[in-house]
């Protein structure tokens, strides 16, 4: 198949993937309820059933939804953008230690003030973290400048550590029935979605999108390699600390929202690579619409599979993930990674 | 007798009669916040064996219109089924925001990790944008703030008082929580007053290091209202891990031991006390002194009477 028409077929399972996301949950609701609520303009005259069901579909499903198209793309990106700047294949958005210091801001709230301080508490502490990490990271690749790319990765590594045995001196420390929200941040979930927390994705998404937009040359000419890209007028080092502020910050704004989802950074650029090439103004665009794609499915899955229980989506994208490569590794077909 | 059982009798109808006709809005206190409820509730969801038996005493299933969280973790017993009659059970774990606002519910009795997780999708502050009001178990309150008071049995009373209220069903939990204070003054005080309370450990789980309560859980005042000590009642958390050490060199005098009605009952957790090198040598694993308790009686509902009542017999069998 032509590289267009994979990114064509993609482009028109996303609608279709949108409507069936907004059908399905945990609660049984028939679709022509799902249509009406869409297309209903408020509350007034609704009888109490409809009304929930309203609630339901456009309080609840319909920001769900859109927070995994803008998560799994913000991801995907973020991904994509890392491979480039590290050189290093394995690279993913929770490089910087993000995830783990996301995970000691949430438990830090969880284990001494609770949601004390409304719904934004978690969201904000967890956000905190995974920035205070990522600062981190940057700071010791500042440290050490033209030392190479696997600097950031040993530095990732260094924080990862240690705002994970933060965390659990801070689980032990505290209520052990705290260590079940823990999960939460390690698996990921997409339950928080509200139409007043929706802008910090979207936030994240457009920053990631609108570099791309002006770096997207530059990140190719880093692609042939530090030399060549400084005979093409551009600073290696400098390009990849931009990304790495950019991603950070981006990851941050959905680590707050949806906990660590795994997978989707890391595997969806190696996916695209193959219909899309390698340079940027193409790569990232199509990444950003698999990466909706595979979250969306997967949350539908997360919600639907155990119904009225929700699986962690994390749980789904790494299942998800690794049959995807078991099963190209098993082919032996022409190179994945 | 009987004249007393129907004076009681028509206390309870006239207490009722007052009761039906409570003035709404009601406000209670919500881990340390007003909760203003506006009528009675006619949907509720309860989540949990505990609070839905304490919404069975009340007898409020008229007003229910599901429960949450029971076979999830529980084999809830032929009684209990009865008793909740043609009730559904919405979700057998915590329930989604979304199973709530399908049920239409009208107030959610709950309580942090009893059916809510900080930062989850189901909170007071996630229910309230969607008018739901939510009742939170008090003894829960200790995950929601920085103050972790001693637990006691006001942490059941005050609750069934506040539920009653909720439900304009304020006399008839009054009556309830004044029979229950009556059972508990009924065992009379410990014969060996002199002597230190019985040294009692609770153990629900774990074998490199035990999961028992702390001096914010039920457990604790269950112990002392029977005339025990709980040895662990220095943590100043609900639940938590300690370790074997520190428990055998308190020396346990007598175990309570968590029967998670899964068919094997207390006999697992008993071997793992006596293969462990040091448990073993307690003064209760020794003698077998062991009492098994449900989930239901160890977590705040009416059955903490009954098992306050089971272990008084039991140390009274002692002689303390």
């Amino acid at each position: 198949m032509k590289p267009w028409r994979v990114h064509a077929a993609l482009a028109a399972c996303l609608p279709l993937l949108l409507l069936l996301s907004l059908s399905l949950g945990s609660t049984h609701i028939a679709s022509s309820h799902v249509w009406s609520s869409l297309v209903s303009s408020g509350d007034a005259g609704l009888n109490a059933a409809d009304a929930a069901t309203r609630a339901i579909v456009v309080d609840l499903r319909l920001p769900r939804v859109l927070l995994a198209v803008l998560v799994g793309a913000t991801l995907a990106m973020a991904g994509a953008l890392l491979q480039t700047a590290t050189r290093n294949d394995l690279a993913d958005p929770f490089l910087f230690g993000l995830s783990s210091g996301a995970a000691a801001g949430a438990v830090a709230v969880i284990s001494f003030t609770g949601e004390r301080f409304g719904v934004w508490t978690l969201p904000l502490a967890a956000l905190a973290g995974g920035l205070v990490a990522a600062a981190g990271v940057l700071l010791l690749e500042q440290r050490s400048p033209g030392q190479g790319a696997e600097r950031i990765v040993l530095a990732g590594l260094a924080m990862s550590f240690l705002f994970g045995a933060l965390t659990h001196v801070l689980v032990f420390a505290g209520d052990q029935r705290a260590a079940h929200s823990v999960l939460f941040w390690s698996l990921g979930g997409l339950g928080v979605a509200r139409w007043d927390n929706l802008p910090l994705a979207l936030a994240g998404a457009l920053a990631l999108g609108a570099f791309v937009a002006v770096k997207h040359r530059s990140l190719d000419a880093l692609l042939a390699g530090d030399e060549v890209a400084h005979s093409l007028g551009v600073a290696p080092q400098r390009l990849r600390r931009q990304v790495l502020v950019v991603t950070a910050l981006a990851t941050a704004c959905c680590v707050a929202l949806a906990g660590v989802i795994g997978f989707v950074g890391l595997m969806v650029p190696h996916l695209m690579r193959r219909t899309a090439g390698l340079l940027h103004a193409a790569l990232v665009p199509a990444c950003a619409l698999l990466g909706a794609l595979l979250l969306l499915g997967s949350d539908l899955v997360a919600r639907v599979a155990m119904a009225p229980q929700e699986l962690p989506v994390g749980i789904v994208t790494a299942s998800i993930g690794a049959a995807f490569v078991i099963g190209l590794l098993w082919q032996r077909g022409p190179d994945v990674a | 007798m009987t004249r007393r059982w129907l004076g009681l009798g028509w206390l309870l109808a006239g207490l009722w009669l007052a009761g039906s006709a409570a003035a709404f809005p009601v406000t209670v206190d919500n881990c340390s916040t007003p909760l203003r409820i506006d009528a009675a509730p006619q949907r509720a969801v309860i989540h949990d064996l505990n609070m839905t038996e304490m919404a069975l005493a009340l007898g409020l299933q008229a007003q229910m219109t599901g429960v949450t969280g029971i076979t999830g973790w529980h084999k809830a017993d032929a009684g209990f089924k009865a008793r909740l009659g043609a009730i559904p059970e919405l979700a057998s774990k915590y329930p989604t925001l979304e199973v709530l606002l399908a049920a239409r519910a009208d107030l959610f009795f709950a309580g942090w990790y009893y059916g809510m997780k900080p930062g989850g999708d189901v909170t007071p502050a996630t229910l309230a944008r969607h008018g739901i009001p939510t009742l939170v178990l008090t003894e829960s309150c200790v995950h929601a703030g920085a103050q972790r008071p001693r637990a006691t049995m006001e942490l059941l009373y005050g609750d069934m008082l506040r539920l009653g209220a909720v439900f304009g069903q304020r006399a008839r939990a009054e009556v309830l929580v004044a029979q229950w204070r009556q059972r508990l003054q009924a065992l009379g005080p410990r014969p060996a007053a002199s002597a230190a309370p019985l040294r009692v450990f609770v153990y629900d789980s774990g074998e490199d290091k035990p999961f028992t309560a702390g001096a914010a859980a039920m457990p604790t005042a269950l112990i002392e209202a029977a005339g025990g000590r709980n040895i662990t009642d220095d943590m100043p958390t609900s639940w938590a891990h300690t370790s074997w050490e520190a428990v055998a060199a308190r020396d346990p005098e007598f175990l309570i031991l968590l029967d998670y009605q899964d068919g094997t009952g207390p006999s697992r957790l008993m071997a793992t006390l006596q293969a462990h090198p040091a448990m073993r040598q307690t003064r209760a694993v020794k003698d077998q002194r062991f009492i098994a308790l449900r989930y239901a009686e160890l977590t705040p509902g009416p059955a903490n009477i009954e098992a306050v009542e089971k272990l008084a017999r039991a140390f009274r069998a002692l002689g303390r």
